[in-house]
């Protein structure tokens, strides 16, 4: 199939590059050519801007930052609509407001182009080895179109609803997951001020009922002191404002979500946004002056 | 003084009219005609548009519900900077984001017109008694042209620093009673579950250091068991809504009002955002055994 992609940050780069494994005739364009440089190398398209890249492809997909980066794609000057044939296809990964989903899927239905919200989770490691979860929202009728491209990215592909629902089940997983995140850096500052190794308390509880994969993951890298990135804090940081911006707008009370929302804002403040999440242990600590607290 | 006011609602009306019972010319422009109303039989001139209000007005006052509007009336088409002479003064009496407000006095600033961000409290009470508090930001010269008016409209008015820094106040003023209302609804639902009469605590602290207005006027509107607004808690919500959005900008960790927040959420979730912020006990109540 003729696919496609925009956006080669550390999930983008391996999923553009299971698709030409996978035999697909691959277009890009990048803002810093340099970033598509490597795929260009394997066997991409270079492509001068993002229309040309939908003049191309039946399927362009996206995986960039923000709700506005999204919209910059696909309504900007030289953008993707002005490429886009109707019937064309533009499946969405990145993580974004499910308003602004629904907003883009609404501007594109005018010219008969179909939009649909994919954000992912499985973190770079997920991207690499193809075993990301995929929650989509769109018309159902697209998933055969949509197959082809979803599984070789990922394992559990699960449309959630219309449009808007792929990023709605994105914020319900972020929102469970940084909160678990939280929780298991609760765990360890309570074992290091009692005195007690948090990796033997690791360990015991991963065979319990409270065993994750949070845990495994995020306590693993806490318990070994390891806060390289993983996933940035400032990408959690920022799915927080949409979710709870999200739930004042619905009027849902979100207590704990609130709460760890404020920890995130903490660790910001203290400068590790670019280190990994598994930094909300360090902002327990860093209200703590007692020795034992390193 | 010609003074331009836009924003005629629960408080901009009876503040537009202190103003204009003080001798001032007033010159009007209303989305909705309708507001235009009261305004019939008094020294009042309506226009068109907001960019035939500054034509005509020195100073010109805005009321409105949020950024977006203040954003439209004063840089809109038709708006205030495309009628405006040079040395008019905007005057901003709306409750916004402060960095909106930051950014729409630049945008100003630029074309010669000075603004002045100066949110109030107090409520319709307080509008209605010119008994509001005004907490302004903008440049000291500018502020000093408008502070005879601002005191027909308030008891207090405060130049609190530059341009945003009337609402960084407001924003403070809103983590201050929106918690607190929370904090009393809390102890009072707590007395009552006890067993305890919750009036009796209130007189009781009302004399020690957990005494507060908000104890005072709001606690007693409580056991009154009297929603009306007041201040409605959608509005309360809104106001929260700017401040953990200016904390989250900032990386600033604001764990009470961010917890209130969420109460606020409830309250308008669950369909009482029309009545007055006190709700808050209403939503602890439903949320608590029954009696």
């Amino acid at each position: 199939m003729r696919v496609g992609f925009v956006g080669f940050g550390a999930m983008g780069r391996p999923m553009a590059e299971h698709l030409l494994r996978a035999g697909h005739a691959l277009s890009v364009w990048s803002r810093r050519p340099e970033s598509a440089a490597a795929l260009v190398a394997q066997g991409a398209q270079w492509r001068a801007s993002p229309a040309e890249v939908a003049r191309n492809a039946e399927i362009v997909c996206t995986n960039v930052t923000g709700s506005a980066d999204v919209e910059g794609l696909a309504f900007g000057p030289q953008g993707l609509a002005q490429g886009f044939a109707a019937g064309s296809l533009h499946v969405d990964f990145s993580t974004i407001a499910p308003s602004a989903a629904r907003r883009i899927a609404a501007r594109y239905a005018a010219d008969g182009i179909d939009f649909v919200d994919a954000p992912v989770s499985g973190g770079s490691a997920g991207a690499q080895a193809a075993t990301l979860a995929i929650m989509w929202g769109g018309k159902s009728a697209l998933a055969t179109r949509l197959q082809p491209v979803f599984e070789v990215l990922g394992k559990g592909i699960v449309h959630v609803g219309a449009t808007g629902a792929g990023q709605v089940a994105k914020a319900c997983n972020q929102m469970v997951m940084v909160a678990a995140i939280e929780a298991a850096a609760e765990a360890a500052r309570l074992a290091a001020a009692s005195g007690i190794d948090f990796a033997k308390v690791r360990a015991a509880m991963l065979h319990g009922s409270a065993g994750s994969r949070v845990l495994e993951v995020f306590g693993g890298r806490m318990a070994a002191r390891e806060f390289a990135p993983g996933v940035e804090a400032r990408l959690h940081h920022k799915d927080y404002a949409l979710l709870l911006d999200e739930a004042t707008r619905l009027g849902a009370p979100l207590p704990v979500s609130a709460a760890v929302g404020q920890q995130l804002n903490a660790l910001m403040s203290l400068g590790w946004g670019r280190d990994d999440t598994s930094s909300l242990l360090r902002v327990l600590e860093a209200g703590d002056q007692r020795d034992s607290a390193r | 003084m010609k003074v331009g006011f836009i924003g005629l609602g629960l408080m901009g009306r009876p503040m537009a009219l202190h103003l204009e019972k003080a001798g001032h010319e007033l010159h009007l422009w209303a989305r909705r005609p309708e507001s235009l109303a009261p305004f019939a039989a008094v020294n009042a001139k309506t226009h068109a548009s907001p960019a035939e209000v500054a034509k005509h007005a020195e100073v010109v006052i805005v009321m409105v519900a949020d950024a977006p509007d203040v954003e439209a009336v004063c840089l809109g088409a038709d708006g205030l900077a495309s009628g405006s002479k040079s040395g008019l003064i905007v005057v901003d009496m709306s409750t916004i984001n402060p960095n909106a407000a930051r950014s729409i006095g630049l945008r100003l600033a630029s074309m010669g017109i000075e603004f002045v961000d100066a949110p109030v409290s107090g409520g319709e009470t307080g509008a209605i008694n010119a008994a509001l508090t005004v907490m302004a930001g903008g440049k000291a010269a500018a502020f000093e042209k408008v502070k005879p008016l601002l005191e027909k409209m308030g008891k207090s008015v405060t130049l609190i620093g530059d341009s945003g820094a009337g609402q960084v106040a407001k924003a403070c003023n809103q983590i201050l009673t929106g918690v607190g209302v929370l904090a009393v609804a809390e102890a009072f639902n707590f007395a009552t579950k006890s067993g305890v009469d919750a009036g009796k605590v209130r007189e009781a602290l009302l004399g020690g250091f957990a005494y507060s207005k908000i104890l005072e006027n709001h606690g007693q509107r409580m056991l009154d068991r009297n929603f009306k607004p007041g201040f409605k808690a959608w509005m309360h919500q809104k106001d929260l809504r700017i401040v953990m959005e200016e904390a989250h900008r900032m990386g600033l960790m604001l764990p009470s009002a961010a917890a209130t927040a969420q109460v606020f959420n409830a309250i308008v979730g669950s369909g009482m955002g029309e009545n007055d912020s006190i709700s808050a006990l209403m939503l602890l109540e439903k949320m608590s055994t029954p009696e």
